[in-house]
């Protein structure tokens, strides 16, 4: 790796990582699409420091995407509608800014990986934000490489699209996400088309790139189970309202969590159970550190 | 129609002939194509058919066109017979029809050998308009995608009792609503997915976008061109020189 | 009811998308097919209603050949829901999209009324009867293809990644409908990675890698092996990795599985 890209790499670094500043802000927030009766999103305030990685739970229909969607920009540059309140990421308020700077700041990757590859070789259509840009062939060639690199898929960079598992479609919408630099990364549903196994890697994926980068993450999810683990906070979504928002642990451990429609993994849920009948446990999501625990707990006796 | 679907994806083949610049590619189909057009005796068809057929050899992708030739044999029957009823001899309609194969097979050369980002490149150096261009490449690109849609349709509606083979041609044709409009309604879908994702990524955030690959022409290249040239003003001037009869 | 006799299939593309697989499915049997994206669990049923035949071996469907019947006759007793219900809704109502099939079936007026009736009952989709499938939510159109389904009472049901996109509340209700398809002798199929979801239905669990069958057996025997899991992608449901966890030290005070399983077993049954 050449000295620029060292001294590149650092500077983005210096944006995102180590900054622990707010890199978003949602201030009362409300959105109605035009013709809908009700509001998708209603008086929404969220905050997220840099380098955390937040996980957005609610049952379908709750406001998740449209949410989403306000935070990337996509509203209200692309749907319109009544809209009130404010976003704004890292520098930009997001009604204000064009979708071009939005595009550098944050990157939304989408449920479909399929649906977001338009090139026919995997180099090609991780460059296509930067050749959007006009990033120079330079420039572009050196941070498209860093991007596959970093996502373990250098050996793909000549295949098509259609030569592609899953899982790798996954990693290559990713990269070309990651090739923008954006400073807080949007994930939608990420694991729902994945295998077990290939939702797990994807899950350590995002935690060696927050903790290399310091990119931000914020991700839409079901499957709370393997994503708890890594996730700094827990946010809960209700007809459209924060209803819930604190370190997962505590969230799950709430009695309303459930009644709100989230699925509570089967080992925090044993948890809060045993804890109720007494137990006195500590926390943590794994059944590892359960089950450390519970021997303990049973040898004490 | 996974069949069909396969002939829409592009595989990469590694030959002398698919690593030319697109546009030196495009310029010796285009000659090719001339050359067959223009052909009026049986000597000339045979010596363009067999210098297309030794490029597609050297390709190696004398099967695909092969397949293609199958694809095409019906029409270029017609052309036989049509001709015949008009009148012409047997060796005249021969001609027409076996020259209608040579038309064909010099643009598949093209086709065959050129990924779709070679096809792309060869719309840019044209100056055509970047949506153009997009639009295109994307409908290529998601060809394949939307055949697989169709066979999970069919899939889903066949185990719903649907029977496409059956029946006479209106009802068969009643019995693709079941299949069409989730077709459509997937390729609505698909294609907002689609705009979000571009609008996501900068597209259109400036009107002259750079490019990761760029397209230089080799001395390879330049000589290949020249000879290609070459040989076919040669060829034209044969024909013009010498006209022979049938 | 169902049988695979060394059934090997290749696709055009000359890829072997199932290599020699035997299965005996037993009426009333509930089965879980597990196993990695394109271990080949999509084409292992769509064998059982005919959308493809073997190109190996034999499939029988209640003793006869799949290859003799056409998907139409054999759908009648063999009902899959595919994964994505946008491949299927088209119809102008939900009342319509759930008769279509009966119709095809050549069912009598009155007996598509009555089935739809039951059905729109029983899926909870009798106040959207008149409006068009494509309004529906995500959960909705999911149970919508099962109601159309259902509705023409096929011996076997077979579901296609039933819990893709599906929140918790419509998890329990697919949860739900399973248990009921099991008590009323159904023989059933699900085809899933979501071994959470699976394990407390304590089915027939059939593991598939590589367009192989690599194991067959009870669900709680199978998930304990976690290197049988393992090489087909599948994680093992979280209470069971606990339950082995627990064992493992040697000074663990969790003698058996039984143990460890009465040990929190107040909590975890329910």
């Amino acid at each position: 790796m050449g000295i620029a890209t060292l001294l590149d790499i650092q500077r983005w670094k210096g944006l995102g990582g180590n900054n622990m500043g707010e890199i978003l802000r949602v201030q009362n927030l409300s959105f109605r699409y035009p013709e809908a009766t009700k509001f998708a999103v209603r008086d929404f305030d969220l905050t997220i420091k840099g380098g955390e990685i937040v996980i957005l739970a609610g049952p379908s229909g709750c406001g998740k995407s449209t949410l989403l969607r306000a935070v990337n920009g996509l509203i209200p540059h692309m749907y319109t509608g009544e809209y009130l309140g404010s976003v704004s990421v890292g520098d930009h308020k997001v009604s204000e800014a064009r979708m071009s700077e939005l595009a550098q700041t944050v990157g939304l990757l989408f449920q479909n990986p399929e649906n977001q590859i338009f090139m026919f070789s995997v180099e090609r259509d991780i460059a296509f934000g930067l050749e959007n840009l006009a990033v120079p062939p330079d420039e572009m060639r050196t941070r498209v490489d860093e991007a596959m690199r970093q996502l373990g898929i250098t050996d793909l960079a000549q295949r098509a699209p259609h030569e592609l598992s899953d899982g790798q479609k996954q990693r290559v919408a990713l990269a070309g996400v990651i090739v923008m630099r954006p400073r807080l990364i949007i994930l939608d549903e990420p694991t729902s088309l994945l295998d077990p196994k290939t939702a797990v890697e994807l899950v350590e994926l995002v935690r060696r790139l927050r903790d290399e980068t310091g990119i931000t993450f914020l991700i839409v999810e079901h499957r709370l189970e393997l994503l708890v683990r890594i996730a700094d906070r827990l946010v809960v979504m209700s007809e459209g309202r924060k209803v819930l928002d604190g370190g997962p642990e505590e969230v799950l451990a709430d009695e309303r969590a459930a009644a709100y429609g989230i699925s509570i993994p089967p080992i925090p849920r044993l948890r809060n159970q045993l804890k109720r009948d007494g137990l006195p446990l500590e926390n943590g999501f794994g059944p590892d550190e359960l089950a450390e625990e519970l021997n303990r707990e049973a040898l004490g006796r | 129609m996974y069949w069909v679907a396969g002939g829409f994806i592009f595989r990469r083949v590694n030959s002398p002939f698919h690593s030319l610049d697109p546009r030196v590619k495009l310029l010796i189909s285009a000659e090719l194509f001339v050359v067959s057009l223009t052909a009026y005796s049986v000597t000339q068809l045979a010596v363009v058919m067999a210098v297309m057929l030794s490029i597609a050899a050297v390709s190696k992708i004398l099967k695909r066109v092969g397949r293609t030739l199958i694809f095409s044999a019906g029409f270029s029957v017609f052309i036989f017979v049509i001709n015949l009823f008009a009148s012409h001899s047997l060796l005249t309609s021969a001609v027409y029809s076996v020259r209608f194969l040579a038309i064909i097979i010099s643009t598949s050369l093209f086709f065959i050998t050129t990924s779709p980002d070679e096809l792309e490149q060869v719309m840019k150096s044209a100056h055509l308009p970047r949506d153009v261009v997009f639009a295109f490449t994307t409908a290529v690109r998601f060809i394949p995608v939307l055949m697989l849609d169709a066979i999970q349709i069919v899939d889903a509606q066949k185990s719903r009792g649907l029977e496409v083979e059956k029946g006479n041609l209106i009802r068969r044709v009643r019995k693709m609503v079941p299949v069409l409009i989730p077709l459509v309604v997937n390729s609505v879908i698909r294609s907002g997915e689609l705009a979000e994702a571009m609008e996501s990524r900068a597209y259109g955030a400036v009107s002259r976008p750079t490019s990761l690959q760029r397209y230089s022409s080799t001395k390879r290249d330049k000589l290949v061109a020249a000879g290609s040239l070459i040989l076919f003003i040669i060829t034209v001037y044969i024909y013009v020189r010498f006209p022979t009869p049938l | 009811m169902i049988e695979f006799r060394d059934v090997t299939f290749v696709h055009q593309t000359g890829k072997a998308a199932l290599r020699d697989v035997n299965l005996k499915v037993e009426k009333a049997e509930m089965l879980a097919v597990v196993g990695e994206n394109g271990a080949g669990k999509t084409t292992l049923v769509k064998h059982v209603n005919g959308l493809l035949k073997p190109t190996k071996g034999t499939v029988l469907v209640d003793g006869e050949e799949t290859t003799k019947k056409s998907t139409a006759e054999l759908s009648r007793k063999v009902g899959i829901a595919f994964q994505n219900p946008d491949h299927q809704l088209f119809s102008e109502s939900v009342e319509a999209e759930t008769a279509f099939a009966l119709k095809n079936f050549g069912f009598s007026r009155e007996l598509i009324d009555q089935r739809l009736n039951w059905a729109l009952q029983f899926f909870g989709l009798e106040e959207y009867r008149n409006s068009s499938p494509l309004a529906l939510s995500g959960g909705e159109k999911k149970r919508l293809t099962l109601a159309c389904i259902l509705a023409w009472d096929p011996e076997v049901v077979i579901l296609d990644e039933p819990t893709v996109g599906q929140d918790a509340i419509q998890k329990e209700k697919l949860s739900g409908i399973i248990k009921m398809l099991r008590s009323t002798g159904k023989t059933t199929i699900i085809v899933s990675h979501d071994v959470e979801f699976i394990w407390p239905l304590q089915p027939r669990l059939v593991v598939m890698s590589q367009g192989r069958v690599v194991a067959d057996g009870p669900a709680d025997t199978l998930m304990r092996d976690e290197g049988l899991l393992e090489g087909a992608r599948v994680m093992q449901p979280q209470l069971v990795e606990l339950y082995q966890r627990l064992r493992r030290r040697p000074d663990s005070p969790f003698a058996s599985v039984n143990d460890a399983r009465l040990w929190i077993t107040g909590p975890v049954v329910s």
